[in-house]
C-alpha cells in the first residue's frame, strides 16, 4: 500500500470555523491530490485589512488511493493488461467465428485471473491483523465475487452463445461455480462415518440434485441403510436414465432431445403416482422435483439461496431446452418467490435482471454506478469485450465519443497517478481513437520528470506515437533543469535534442564565455562528438569548430589549424566580442619562423581586424566590452600582421631552388 | 481511501493562494503578510519550504507558475497595484537546500489593485494576463524568452465593470482562437452578467468581447476554463452565489466586414447550490473531468459528469481534510434478494 500516510498521523488543521474570515478553499493538483487551506479572497474596494492577530492556517495535502494500487490489484491490473492487448489485436486481424473464440477465450481469461486475485486476496484477509485492512480486503472480496457472477451471467448470454440458443449447461455450470456449498456438505458427509445419518444428508443430496450433480446424488444414495430398497433401486434408475444434454454434446436436435426428456419426464411422473415412494417422504420430494412440480420448488428455495439458483434449478427439470430470451419471464416468477418473502431487491439483482432482458446499456449503467466507486476496472473491460461482439450501441455520446471509449478513458485516468502503473494507462490511451492521443499529450504534459531514466522513457513513448512536439517539450525541460543544477554539458544535449536554437544558442555564449575567462574547454567529450547536430546554433558550430582549431594546433598541423581559424574569421560566424581572442590565437602563428599565413590570408586577416576598430570607433555597444589594454594589443596586432605579410610575400616572391 | 496531512503553511496571515506547477511537485504560496513562498515535495512526500521573500508591499492576492520550458518562473499580483515576475537562481543550491528567487520586472500599469494573474497557455508563447479593480485586463509578452526583465503590455482590454478574477482558455487545438475570461465581484446588479468571455482576433489584432453570459448575475469569486482534451466545446466553472458550470461551443466565425467575431452556444449544464453559501474558489483536475470547489460551509466538493453528460457531486470533505460520505441512504445497500443465509451486505465507498 502506498504508506506514506500513517494513519492518525495528520495533526488538526486550524479549525476553519474558527477563523472568521477563512474561507475553505481548495486547488487541485496532478493526480488524485489536492490542497485545502481557509484562505481570503481579494476585496477589492476595501483599503487592505491590517493583520490583527490572524495567522495563516495550515495546509492540508489531501490524496486519495483508488483500489488499483493495492498489489493484489496490481497484478490484476497488469496481467489483464495483456489479455486487452491481445484481444484489440485479435479484433484487428480476425473475423467471424474465429473471432468469437477468441472473445469467449479472452472472457474466460479475464475470469480466471479476477479468480486467482480473489484467492490472494482470501488469503490475505484470513492472514491479516489488522482489522480494518481485513474489512477491506473483505469489503474487495466481496466486490470481486459479485464482478465474477455477473461476468460469467453475462458470458453466456452475450458472448458464448450457443448456435441453437441452448444454454442451460452453461448456466448449470455457472450456478455449480458460484454455490459450492452442496459439494462441501457432500464432502464432509462421505467423510463420516455413518454417513446416512449425518444431520445434512437429505440436504446435500437436494442441494446437489437442485444443480444437476446426478452421479452424485446417486452415490449418496447408495450410503443409505435402506438403499436396496426398491423404492432407493427405482430412483436410481430413473436418475441414472435422466437424459442430460451433455452427454448427446448436440448428437440431437434439440426437439428430439425434447422429446426424449418428455418421454423420461412422464416414466417419473407415472412412477410417484402409483406410490412407490410412499414410504420414504425424502425420496417422494426427491421425485417430484425430478419432476419439476411447482410447489416442491418453492419449499426448496432456500436450497437455492438465490433467485437465479432457482431460476436455473427449476429450468433444470421443467424447461431444459429453454432458450436466453424466454428466460426473463421465468426468472420475474423466481424473483417473486424470494421477494414474497420480505427480502428486498438489491443491485445486483437488478443488473442479473437487466442481462437477462438483454438490456445491455442497463447492465453496464448500473455496474458503472454501484461497481465501480473501487475502480473502473470491471466495466471498462467488460465493455470493451461487448462492444467488440457487437452488442453494443456504438453510436457517438454527447461529449464526443462512445461508451466504451468514455469507460477505458476513465480506467486509464484512474492509472495515471501510480508511479508505475501509469504505463499500462498509456497503452489503453492508445486504443482511444478519438480522445486517447490528446489524454496522453496532456499526461506527458504534466509527468514530472524525476531523473533521466523517466525522461528517457516518456521520449520513447512520444517517439513512438510521433509526438514530436512533445518529444521537444520534454528536452527542453530537461535542459533548463540541467542548467539550473549547473550541468551546462547535460542541458546542451539535451537542448539539442529538443532543437531549440534560442537556448542553444545561449547555452553556447556561456560556454564561449567561460572559456574566455578560464582558457580552458569543458565538456569537450559532448562537442567533439556532436556531429551533424552542430549546426543547429550558429554559435554552437563556431565552438565545435574552435575546438578543433585547438586541436589541430595541439597536434602540430599549423596549416590546417590556420585556414580554419581564418575561415572561421571569414564566415563571422563568432561573436564579435570573441574576435580578440581568436586574433590572440592567431598570433603565435603570425609570429612563428615559418610562414603560415600565406599573403592573401593576411590580407584577410588584416580587413577583419579594420573592421573590429573600426566597430571600435563607431563606438557601438562592443567598445564598452574591451578594455584599453585590449585596445593595446589590436595594435600590437596590426604590427605582427604586417610583419607577416612581408615575410609572406617575401616567401611567395622568393623562387625556390631546388 | 483518503489520507490527509496538514503541515504548517508558515505564512503570519492569511494565505490567499496556493499553486502547483506543472508536475506537481512545487507549489507556491502567497499571503497577505506580504511574501512568497515555494514549496518543493521531497522523496518521501513532505512539502519543505525552499524559498521565502517579501514580494510585495501589500497583500499577494495569486500567484501562478510558468511552464518549465521557460526555467522555473512565477508571477504574483498584489494590493499594492503591481504585478511581478520572478525567476529561480540559477546555479548551486544552498546545503539546506534553500534557493534564490529574484525579481525580473514588475508591472506597474495598474492604477488599483490587481486582481487575478494568470500566464497565457505556452503554445502561445509566454503571455501574462492581469486583471485589476480598474476593470482592465492587461496582457502582456515576453519580448526574449531568455531574458525575462523584458515584457511589453500588448493589449488591453476595457471591461467597463470591476475585474476579480480571469481564467485562459487552456485548449491545445491551434484552431481555437485565444480566449479570456473575466469574472467581476462587482454586487450591483446594474451592471448585468458578471462573467465576460473575450476573443482574440487574427484579423484585427484585437481582443473583442464575444460574449457576456447573461445568467450570471451575482459577483463572482473565481471562474476556471477546464482543460479542453479535443472536446468540440469549451466548459467553464463560475462560483458565485452558487457553482455553475457552462458548455461554450465554437460555432464557427459570423463575419462582419473586416473581422469575424465567433459565435458560440451557450449552455448552463449544472447549477449547484450544495454549499448552501457562497461557493470561492474552484480547481479542476488535469484532464478536465472533475472539478472541485470550495465554499463558506467549509467543504470541498468534487464534481464530475457522467457519460451522457450530468454532473453531480461525487465527493466531499470538509475543512479538516475527512471525507463526508455522500449517500444520503443508509451505508447499507443490500445486494440480493435471497434468503438470509446469502444476503451480502456492502458499504459504498464514494470514489
Amino acid at each position: 500500500m502506498l504508506g506514506s500516510y500513517p494513519k492518525g498521523a495528520y495533526a488538526s488543521a486550524k479549525n476553519v470555523e474558527g477563523c472568521p474570515d477563512g474561507k475553505l478553499q481548495a486547488i487541485w493538483g496532478l493526480g488524485n491530490q489536492l490542497f485545502a487551506f481557509s484562505g481570503s479572497t481579494p476585496d477589492t474596494r476595501s483599503k487592505g485589512r491590517p493583520a490583527e492577530n490572524r495567522v495563516s492556517s495550515d495546509i492540508c495535502d489531501v490524496r486519495w488511493n483508488t483500489e488499483m494500487h493495492t498489489f493484489i490489484t496490481r497484478k490484476l491490473v497488469n496481467e489483464t493488461h495483456n489479455v486487452f492487448v491481445m484481444l484489440q489485436g485479435q479484433v484487428a486481424s480476425s473475423t467471424g467465428s474465429n473471432l468469437q473464440s477468441q472473445m469467449v477465450m479472452s472472457s474466460k481469461q479475464y475470469r480466471a485471473i479476477l479468480k486467482a486475485c480473489s484467492m490472494e486476496l482470501m488469503h490475505m484477509a484470513e492472514t491479516c491483523e489488522d482489522s480494518d485492512e481485513r474489512e477491506s480486503c473483505e469489503d474487495q472480496l466481496q466486490i470481486f465475487e459479485m464482478i465474477q457472477l455477473i461476468w460469467g451471467f453475462c458470458q453466456i448470454l452475450f458472448i458464448e452463445v450457443t448456435p441453437d440458443g441452448l444454454l442451460l449447461n452453461q448456466l448449470l455450470d455457472w450456478i455449480k461455480w458460484h454455490f459450492t456449498d452442496g459439494k462441501r456438505l457432500a464432502v464432509d458427509i462421505l467423510h463420516d462415518e455413518v454417513p446416512a445419518e449425518h444431520p445434512a444428508y437429505w440436504e446435500a443430496i437436494f442441494r446437489l440434485l437442485l444443480q444437476g450433480e446426478v452421479d452424485s446424488v446417486r452415490k449418496l444414495l447408495s450410503l443409505n441403510n435402506s438403499n436396496q430398497n426398491e423404492a432407493f433401486l427405482s430412483v436410481d434408475e430413473l436418475l441414472r436414465k435422466m437424459p442430460q444434454w451433455a452427454h448427446y454434446h448436440h448428437a440431437l436436435s434439440a426437439a428430439e432431445f425434447d422429446m426424449k426428456w418428455r418421454h423420461w419426464r412422464d416414466e417419473c411422473q407415472r412412477r410417484l403416482e402409483e406410490g412407490h415412494y410412499a414410504a420414504f417422504p425424502n425420496l417422494e420430494t426427491l421425485v417430484m422435483v425430478l419432476c419439476g412440480d411447482e410447489n416442491v420448488f418453492t419449499e426448496m428455495k432456500d436450497m437455492c439461496g438465490s433467485w437465479y439458483h432457482l431460476l436455473v434449478s427449476k429450468m433444470l427439470y421443467q424447461n431444459p431446452t429453454v432458450r436466453a430470451p424466454d428466460l426473463h419471464y421465468h426468472a420475474e416468477a423466481c424473483m417473486e418467490e424470494f421477494s414474497l418473502s420480505g427480502t428486498r431487491i438489491g443491485e445486483l439483482d437488478n443488473i442479473l435482471l437487466a442481462a437477462i432482458q438483454f438490456d445491455i446499456h442497463q447492465v453496464i449503467k448500473d455496474s458503472s454506478a454501484f461497481l465501480s466507486t473501487g475502480s473502473w476496472w470491471f466495466v471498462s473491460h467488460f465493455t470493451d469485450l461487448l462492444h467488440h461482439c457487437g452488442q453494443l450501441d456504438t453510436q457517438n455520446l454527447a461529449y464526443g465519443s462512445n461508451l466504451r471509449e468514455f469507460l477505458l478513458l476513465e480506467y486509464a485516468s484512474s492509472l495515471m497517478s501510480h508511479k508505475s502503473l501509469w504505463q499500462v494507462g498509456i497503452d489503453y490511451l492508445d486504443y482511444c481513437s478519438v480522445f486517447g492521443r490528446t489524454y496522453i499529450t496532456q499526461f506527458i504534459n504534466h509527468m514530472s520528470l524525476d531523473n533521466e531514466k523517466k525522461a528517457h522513457k516518456l521520449l520513447h513513448i512520444c517517439e513512438e506515437r510521433n509526438m514530436q512536439e512533445e518529444v521537444q517539450t520534454i528536452c527542453k525541460v530537461m535542459g533548463m533543469k540541467s542548467l539550473r543544477r549547473g550541468k551546462l554539458g547535460a542541458a546542451l544535449s539535451w537542448f539539442l535534442r529538443s532543437r531549440d536554437v534560442t537556448a542553444t544558442s545561449k547555452l553556447t555564449e556561456r560556454l564561449i564565455m567561460e572559456y574566455s575567462k578560464t582558457g580552458q574547454f569543458e565538456y569537450t567529450d559532448i562537442l567533439d562528438n556532436l556531429g551533424p547536430a552542430m549546426f543547429l546554433s550558429n554559435r554552437l558550430t563556431f565552438l565545435v569548430k574552435y575546438r578543433e582549431f585547438h586541436k589541430l594546433y595541439e597536434s602540430g598541423e599549423t596549416n590546417k589549424a590556420a585556414s580554419l581559424l581564418l575561415s572561421l574569421l571569414e564566415a563571422r560566424l563568432a561573436p564579435r566580442t570573441f574576435w580578440i581572442t581568436l586574433f590572440k590565437d592567431a598570433t603565435p602563428l603570425l609570429e612563428s619562423e615559418k610562414v603560415i599565413f600565406n599573403s592573401g590570408q593576411t590580407y584577410v586577416l588584416m580587413h577583419c581586424l579594420e573592421e573590429l576598430r573600426h566597430e571600435l570607433d563607431a563606438k557601438t555597444d562592443i567598445s564598452q566590452k574591451l578594455t584599453d589594454m585590449e585596445k593595446d594589443k589590436l595594435d600590437l596586432l596590426q604590427l605582427c600582421l604586417t610583419r607577416n605579410l612581408s615575410k609572406a610575400i617575401k616567401a611567395e616572391g622568393t623562387v625556390k631552388t631546388s | 481511501m483518503l489520507a490527509t496531512k496538514a503541515f504548517p503553511a508558515a505564512h503570519e496571515d492569511l494565505i490567499h493562494d496556493i499553486e502547483y506547477d506543472f508536475h506537481g511537485r512545487r507549489m507556491a504560496t502567497c499571503s497577505s503578510d506580504h511574501t512568497v513562498k515555494v514549496w518543493d515535495c521531497d522523496e518521501n512526500d513532505q512539502w519543505q519550504c525552499t524559498a521565502s521573500w517579501k514580494a510585495h508591499n501589500g497583500s499577494v492576492w495569486r500567484v501562478t507558475w510558468a511552464h518549465p520550458e521557460f526555467g522555473q518562473v512565477i508571477a504574483t499580483c498584489s494590493f499594492d497595484r503591481t504585478a511581478a515576475i520572478w525567476e529561480e537562481l540559477i546555479g548551486d543550491q544552498a546545503k539546506d537546500g534553500k534557493t534564490q528567487w529574484v525579481r525580473k520586472t514588475s508591472l506597474v500599469d495598474s492604477r488599483t489593485s490587481v486582481t487575478d494573474v494568470k500566464f497565457g497557455p505556452r503554445h502561445l508563447g509566454l503571455q501574462l494576463a492581469t486583471c485589476s479593480a480598474d476593470c482592465i485586463v492587461r496582457i502582456y509578452e515576453a519580448q526574449n524568452v531568455l531574458n525575462l526583465s523584458q515584457w511589453s503590455l500588448q493589449y488591453e482590454i476595457q471591461c467597463g465593470i470591476t475585474c476579480s478574477c480571469l481564467s485562459w482558455n487552456p485548449s491545445l487545438s491551434r484552431l481555437h482562437p485565444m480566449m479570456i475570461a473575466v469574472g467581476s465581484d462587482d454586487p450591483s446588479p446594474a451592471t448585468g452578467g458578471k462573467v465576460h468571455i473575450y476573443e482574440y482576433s487574427e484579423n484585427s489584432r484585437k481582443w473583442k468581447r464575444v460574449e457576456i453570459i447573461p445568467v450570471s448575475t451575482e459577483p463572482v469569486h473565481d471562474l476556471a476554463f477546464a482543460p479542453n482534451l479535443g472536446r468540440l466545446y469549451h466548459t467553464l466553472a463560475v462560483a458565485s452565489k452558487d457553482l455553475s458550470i457552462f458548455s461554450i461551443k465554437p460555432l464557427g466565425k459570423e463575419s462582419l466586414g473586416s473581422g469575424g467575431i465567433s459565435k458560440f452556444e451557450m449552455h448552463r449544464v449544472a447549477e449547484f447550490s450544495d454549499h448552501e453559501s457562497q461557493v470561492w474558489r474552484l480547481s479542476w483536475n488535469v484532464l478536465g473531468t472533475v472539478l472541485s470547489s470550495s465554499g463558506d460551509d467549509g467543504r470541498v466538493r468534487l464534481w464530475k459528469a457522467n457519460y451522457a453528460g450530468k454532473w453531480k457531486c461525487i465527493q466531499v470533505i470538509n475543512g479538516n481534510g475527512q471525507k463526508i460520505s455522500t449517500t444520503k441512504d443508509s451505508k447499507i445497500v443490500t445486494v440480493t434478494s435471497s434468503n438470509n443465509q446469502t444476503q451480502r451486505i456492502y458499504q459504498v465507498h464514494p470514489v
